[in-house]
């Protein structure tokens, strides 16, 4: 039983995505494979939108992956395969988001609430003591005044 | 401002957003893509008829007229659906249907079914359900759809009679999408078409 269990959890341990494809694409140059599936992992499907074209098994990814299959043995880069996408699917169809006036907010966001917070909590930290330490040094004065008598 | 009606005002207003921001969230449909196609020509192709594959279309096909160009398959049950409607629009107004038909065999490198069973199934769809399509391009490889930014079926794409396209519609035409949205652009495209010729006989004469 235990035997079982270790051959089961080595099958696992040797499991890798790249042999999952199950489309018999050959390639004869290796790098070109990797870039084949580098691609499909960052190309995103336009039918099951939280799946990229490697995963779907959408009609529509079996081509996309069959186009940039083609695309690659052209001798097209990498860049040029997501545009080729990008301008028959639109921006959406790539993971990484262009900056635009209407994406720039994602990273300009998250700044400018640093910012704002970091401004109020140095209005807050310079504001409120003064009143403290009057207080306090009436208090320190009074017991020197003690000390002293 | 009183410093206290600041402070309940902040989470006030924030929570508005929130709100306004969930609530377009409701009714946003994330299929509803940017479409590429718009305003560009259609892609050049070269493509058989699927009735007759001794001839072929390419772009130029859609030239003089306005054209719906319907994406379509007999696997496709939105298709069916919308067929009779289509056909209707056909009879009453005389909308020019075109069919870019696609089979749905994963691999047409290695696809197992013959032409002309793809065409008796179609026949006998189009027989069921009415034949809206004056004829019907059949995109072997599936390319033109990659080219025309297709995700499945039924898409449309509203062309003008120079060729362009105007308007890409995904999912099935029925009698309220027609009247809100597709009419419109269409009655306008054939007022287009009209004031175009028009001004061609002028220069003629």
């Amino acid at each position: 039983m235990k035997k079982v269990f270790l051959l089961l959890v080595l099958m696992v341990g040797i499991y890798d995505p790249a042999l999952a494809v199950e489309d018999n694409y050959s390639f004869a140059d290796p790098a070109q494979r990797v870039k084949f599936l580098e691609l499909t992992a960052v190309l995103r499907c336009p039918m099951c939108q939280n799946q990229n074209i490697a995963d779907s098994d959408a009609m529509i990814a079996h081509d996309m992956r069959r186009k940039v299959y083609s695309l690659l043995k052209e001798g097209k880069s990498k860049e040029e395969v997501i545009a080729y996408m990008k301008d028959r699917y639109g921006d959406f169809v790539y993971y990484k988001p262009p900056v635009t006036i209407a994406t720039v907010w994602l990273w300009a966001l998250p700044v400018i609430f640093i910012v704002l917070i970091m401004f109020f909590v140095i209005y807050r930290r310079s504001a409120t003591p003064e009143q403290d330490t009057a207080a306090k040094l009436e208090q320190a004065e009074a017991m020197l005044k003690q000390d002293d008598s | 401002m009183n410093k206290k009606l600041v402070l309940f005002l902040i989470p006030l207003v924030l929570f508005a957003f929130l709100v306004v921001f969930l609530f377009q969230g409701l009714f946003s449909d994330p299929r509803q893509l940017d479409s590429q196609a718009d305003g560009k020509p259609v892609p050049a192709f070269s493509l058989p008829d699927l009735m007759d594959p001794s001839k072929t279309y390419d772009q130029n096909v859609f030239k003089g007229d306005v054209t719906i160009l319907n994406v379509w398959g007999v696997w496709c049950v939105t298709c069916a659906v919308e067929m009779p409607f289509l056909t209707q629009l056909r009879q009453e107004q005389n909308v020019h249907f075109v069919g870019l038909y696609f089979d749905q065999d994963l691999d047409p490198d290695f696809g197992t079914k013959t032409l002309s069973r793809v065409q008796e199934e179609v026949t006998d769809m189009l027989s069921r359900y009415g034949n809206p399509y004056r004829f019907n391009i059949f995109d072997v490889y599936r390319d033109t759809s990659l080219d025309l930014g297709v995700t499945g079926a039924p898409e449309h794409f509203l062309i003008d009679s120079k060729g362009v396209i105007r308007m890409h519609h995904i999912g099935d035409i029925n009698a309220r999408v027609w009247k809100s949205k597709i009419a419109p652009l269409y009655q306008q495209l054939l007022a287009e078409k009209a004031t175009a010729e028009q001004h061609e006989k002028g220069t003629e004469e």
